[in-house]
Parts: C-alpha cells; structure tokens; sequence
C-alpha cells in the first residue's frame, strides 16, 4: 500500500480529511487485488469524515475555552452584535445558502436525468423481451400447428392429439373384428373348398397359414393403412392365441 | 398589552421577506456563537420555517385556547435539536432587535409589549419541555439492515437503543449524522415489536439530501437519531369493522404497519391492502407483501400500476382499481400517498358513498421539513 501524501502528510503538518480522502491502495496482483475497493472507499470516506468531525469539535472547544477564559478575566463576552457584523454574518449566510441551494439543484438535475435514461432504457428492455417471448411463442405454436393439422396451442394440439388416437383405436378395434369375421368366413371356406380337394390333408395341416397370407392380401388399401397400426397392438393375442412357431412355418410356407 | 400595535409591528418585519429572519439569526449566531451548530449549513428553509412559526403565534395571541396546545408541541418538538431554557433568552434578544430594526416607529411601550409577550411563549415551550423531560430528547438507533429494493428506494433496520413507543401508523422524524441538522419524516412500517426492531422505507429524492444519503450513504452499523412520534393514521380502539388500505407510493410504509398490528393485536378483522405504484419496478416490496398474503388468510393484497401496459398487475390508478372491486361500503378506510392520489380516491370513495369520517387520509409529499401546525405530515 503506498499513499499519495504519505511523506508530506505525517510530520508536523498532522493528517488532515484530505489526505484520507486521497489515499489510493496499489493492486496486489492481478488475481489477488485484496479487499473490495468500495468498501475501503467507504471506511476511508468514513475516516475523513470523523476526522473533520473531530478537527471541528477541536475548534469548538478552543472557543469554549477562549469564552471561558475571557469569563474569568471578567470581559463581557456577549455584547450585541454591531450592525456592521450582522451584515457581512448575513451576506456570508447568503452565499453559503446560495452554494448549497446550486449543489442540491445540480443533483436534483443529474439524479433526474440519470432516472428518466434509466427508466426507458428498463421500458425499452421489457417491451424488447415482452416481444421476444411473443415471437417465441409464435413460433412455438406453428411447430406445434404443424406437427397436428389445425393446432394452434400446445394444449389444444395435445388434446386433439388424444382424441385422435381413442378414436384409431376404436378403428382399429372395429376393424380387427371385421377382419376376424371375414377371415373365419373364408377359413371355413377355404376349409370347405380345401378339402373336397384333399380332404386326407385337413387334420395335420394347422387352419392359419392361409389367413396369413389372406390378411395380407385381402384388405384393400384404405384398410391397409391402419393394417400397420392394429397389428401391433394384435399381434399379442394372436400370439397367445397361436402357437408361434407354427404361424413361421405357416408365414414361409406359401 | 396592546396586541394589534405588536401585530403591526410584526408585519413590517414579515413584509422584508427574507430580510428579517435573516438579521434575526445573524444578530444570534454573533451574539451566541455557540447556537450555530443546533443549525444546518443552508439556512435558506430554516428562515421560512422560523417566520411562518412566527407569524402563526402572533396570529393567535389573543387566542391562547389554540395558541398554548401549538406552543407547548414546539417546545417538545425543539427538545431534539439540543435546545435548552438557557437558549430562549438568547433568542428573545435577537428577535426583539430584528424587530425594532425593521420599524422606524420603535418604542419602548412595543419594547415592553414584546418582552412579555415573550416571556409568556418561553415559559409554556419551557414548561411543556420539561415535562417531557423523563422521556429522551431524541432516541439514538442503530441501522442494524439496509436493503437496497429498486435503483432509488432501500428499505432499513433500525433498532433504537432505549425504549421506542410508538403507534402502528404513527410518524417520526430522524437524523443522520450524514446530513447532520437535517430532520425528516419517516413512518416505521410496522407494528412496535418485542425486539424494538422499525422497518423504514426510504426513497431517494432527485436532490434530497437527506432522502438520498439514506438510501445511498448509510450503511449497516450507522447511527441514526429519532424524534418522537408524530402523527395520525393509527388504528381507532372503538373500532373492529373491516378494513380497506390504499397506498400510493412510499405511502405504504403507515399501511403495512396497520397490517402488522392487526396480525399482532387483532381485533380479527379482514383486510384489503390496495397498493399503486407507476410501474412494476417501483413495487420495491411486492415479495414481503406476497408473504403476508399466504401467512395471514384474512389479508388480500392488489397491486396496481398506472403507467406499465405490459404488466399483468391491475392496470389503471390505485383509486381506480379499488373502486372496480368492493363494494366498501361498510370499511373503515385509511390511504396514505402523494397529494394527487389521496385527492382523487378519497373523491371516488365519498362518490362511493363512504361516510367521510371513516376515511382517514396522510399525504405523503417528498422533503418538506417537517408536519405543519396542522399536523401534515410529509415523508
């Protein structure tokens, strides 16, 4: 630490508020720069501050003791004013009030100042990011929108979303029980028309290797579009239904 | 004595404008050095203040039924700026020499007038403060928390040293040693606690000196000197009805504390705590109220704000607002605000059909020295 005044400032001259005010504290090092500079600032603006206190309270005491002397020495010390010193006390009084009145309306001018800058850059900064969110939300909506035809928010594609998938499933329901019905009725008939063929054939020959093949021809293409949904949902009862090694043999049979 | 010859006396001294009160506190300070210092550096508002003072006693000379009540306020009031039986002869001097300076028909008969007259005004102040003599003539606190809220407002801790009585609502004026001589008026927003802790809410007038060295220089760990209470917004015994708080600005602070001592004391009451600020930034203690809201069911806090169109507060002025809930027919109503707004809603409120003496009001206007005779009270 090193200080502007340092070598003037301690010797007979005594420390004054100013001196305190004009210490500057060199940087430790680049990584370690020490305490926080505003907080020394303030203790150091603190320090000269009880300093002019004292140096003050110094000089009142002096007058009291200069009054008190005088008081034993008998002078009186309260004898009226001449007009002569109420009129330099006064103009001295005008002046000091016409220094504070200029500092206060010099702060109130730059304190003003400074808050309308700040307040609109705040607005501007607000309305920016109000529209930013709004964009975003926009934005947010059309992928959304895209995704489900007709969505505009993220609830409502959600909710459509669902309803569209209870109402496949009930399609899908419906047409697995179409599909089976259909399918008995042409097992019967290929069973029917298979065995006045070969009828010997009949017992060994496990009933599903045509329904597979059948299923997949059979259904026309608006069928065949949901066929890729329902089947993953059918397969395990089918499964279960059939023995599985069976239905390969079947599936690479024909 | 012969009172409308002093009264024509007074008014050619009042008549110089700042002239005489300026020859007054010269002919003090140089004849009584040692009073200076009970004063601040810029006399400019002290001049004012001393002669509308002035003027108000000698208006009401032949009036002591009203005079005495205000005079024996100021000898209290003056206690906390180190004012002593000893200054009031001092004082009597200079202003009787102000007096004749200002009048070229001087006589000893006005002379005399004068002196008694006096005489009379020192004795009541005298009286009136020593009987107040066992309380302290200002109460040291420590700034224990200082929490700047927003770029202009912080919100401070303060706990005095010795004993604090006060009134939810009630007013006191401080000093900071910052800006020393400089007293202003500040309402603790809160109730008295067991630990004497105060919350006191400050904003920083552009210029202000006091207000900004609160909000910018102070620090935890500063002094602060408090006067006694003043004011009266505070919460009528006789009364349990409802209540409806409309704030505006810093005039939250005497609100917030009504609301604290109904959480303390009771009676059980509900709560409406109307709040308007211009816009959301300047709501500096929307988490503390929120708080109070959740912690105490019968209280429901609204804020408003009057010049913020992208916020989802209410919008509009607080008064505004207030009216499109209610009805409030059956509250007791306190607002407390910048002059404009206390006007406006109290106007909407008597529209309303409230009867007025169930609306009490406190205009919260920025750096004034201090409550007028007729007990304004400024922040």
């Amino acid at each position: 630490m090193t200080s502007v005044q340092s070598e003037s400032g301690n010797d007979e001259r005594g420390l004054n508020p100013a001196d305190v005010q004009n210490v500057r504290f060199t940087r430790a090092s680049m990584l370690r720069p020490g305490y926080v500079d505003t907080e020394v600032d303030h203790v150091m603006s603190r320090v000269a501050e009880e300093l002019a206190r004292h140096i003050a309270e110094k000089s009142k005491l002096r007058n009291e003791v200069r009054a008190l002397r005088a008081q034993i020495e008998g002078t009186p010390v309260h004898e009226a004013p001449s007009e002569q010193a109420v009129r330099i006390l006064s103009s001295a009084q005008q002046t000091a009030d016409a220094y504070v009145a200029e500092a206060e309306e010099f702060s109130r001018q730059m304190t003003t100042e400074a808050r309308t800058v700040y307040e609109e850059e705040v607005r501007q900064a607000r309305e920016n990011a109000g529209a930013i969110i709004q964009a975003a939300q926009e934005a947010a909506a059309k992928m959304s929108g895209g995704a489900v035809a007709g969505a505009d928010t993220g609830a409502r594609s959600m909710q459509e979303l669902e309803e569209q998938v209870a109402y496949l499933k009930a399609f899908g329901q419906a047409c697995r029980v179409q599909l089976r019905s259909y399918l008995e009725a042409l097992l019967s008939d290929v069973e029917k028309e298979w065995g006045q063929a070969d009828p010997a054939l009949l017992p060994q020959q496990p009933p599903h290797a045509p329904v597979q093949r059948s299923s997949r021809d059979a259904p026309d293409d608006s069928a065949a579009s949901f066929y890729g949904n329902t089947a993953i949902e059918a397969s395990p009862d089918r499964d279960a239904d059939e023995g599985s090694p069976s239905r390969v043999g079947s599936r690479s049979a024909p | 004595m012969d009172i409308s010859a002093m009264r024509a006396n007074f008014a050619k001294a009042a008549a110089t404008g700042d002239e005489a009160p300026l020859y007054f506190y010269s002919h003090l300070f140089l004849s009584h050095p040692e009073t200076r210092e009970m004063f601040p550096v810029s006399m400019a508002h002290q001049r004012d203040r001393l002669f509308s003072a002035l003027g108000d006693v000698v208006a009401r000379v032949d009036d002591l039924d009203s005079l005495v009540p205000i005079l024996q306020q100021l000898g209290r009031d003056h206690r906390k700026f180190g004012t002593l039986a000893a200054h009031y002869p001092a004082v009597g001097a200079s202003l009787l020499a102000t007096l004749e300076h200002f009048d070229d028909q001087w006589t000893p008969e006005l002379a005399k007038d004068w002196t008694e007259a006096y005489t009379l005004v020192a004795e009541v102040m005298i009286a009136a403060a020593d009987e107040a003599a066992e309380q302290p003539a200002w109460w040291d606190a420590d700034v224990v928390g200082h929490e700047t809220r927003a770029i202009d407002v912080a919100v401070l801790q303060v706990r005095p040293r010795a004993r604090y009585d006060y009134l939810a609502g009630q007013s006191l004026s401080l000093e900071t040693n910052v800006r020393p001589r400089l007293w202003r008026y500040y309402s603790p927003a809160n109730a008295p606690r067991p630990d004497g802790l105060m919350e006191i809410h400050v904003k920083a007038r552009d210029g202000g000196p006091v207000s900004s060295a609160l909000v910018r220089r102070v620090r935890k760990g500063d002094v602060l000197r408090l006067g006694p209470p003043v004011g009266h917004i505070t919460l009528h015994d006789e009364s349990d009805r409802d209540l409806l708080l409309i704030a505006g600005g810093m005039g939250l602070a005497p609100l917030k504390a009504l609301v604290d001592q109904v959480a303390r004391n009771g009676p059980p009451r509900r709560v409406d705590l109307f709040v308007g600020a211009r816009n959301e930034d300047h709501h500096y203690d929307r988490a503390d109220l929120r708080r109070l809201e959740q912690e105490n069911p019968w209280l429901s806090v609204t804020l408003a704000v009057s010049e913020d169109k992208i916020s989802s507060l209410e919008q509009g002025d607080v008064g505004e607002v207030v009216m499109r809930h209610g009805p409030w027919l059956s509250r007791e109503v306190y607002i407390a605000g910048p002059g404009a707004m206390v006007d406006d809603t109290v106007a909407r409120l008597q529209e309303h059909g409230v009867p007025p003496q169930r609306v009490h009001s406190e205009i919260f206007a920025p750096s004034r020295p201090g409550p007028s005779l007729y007990g304004e009270v400024t922040e």
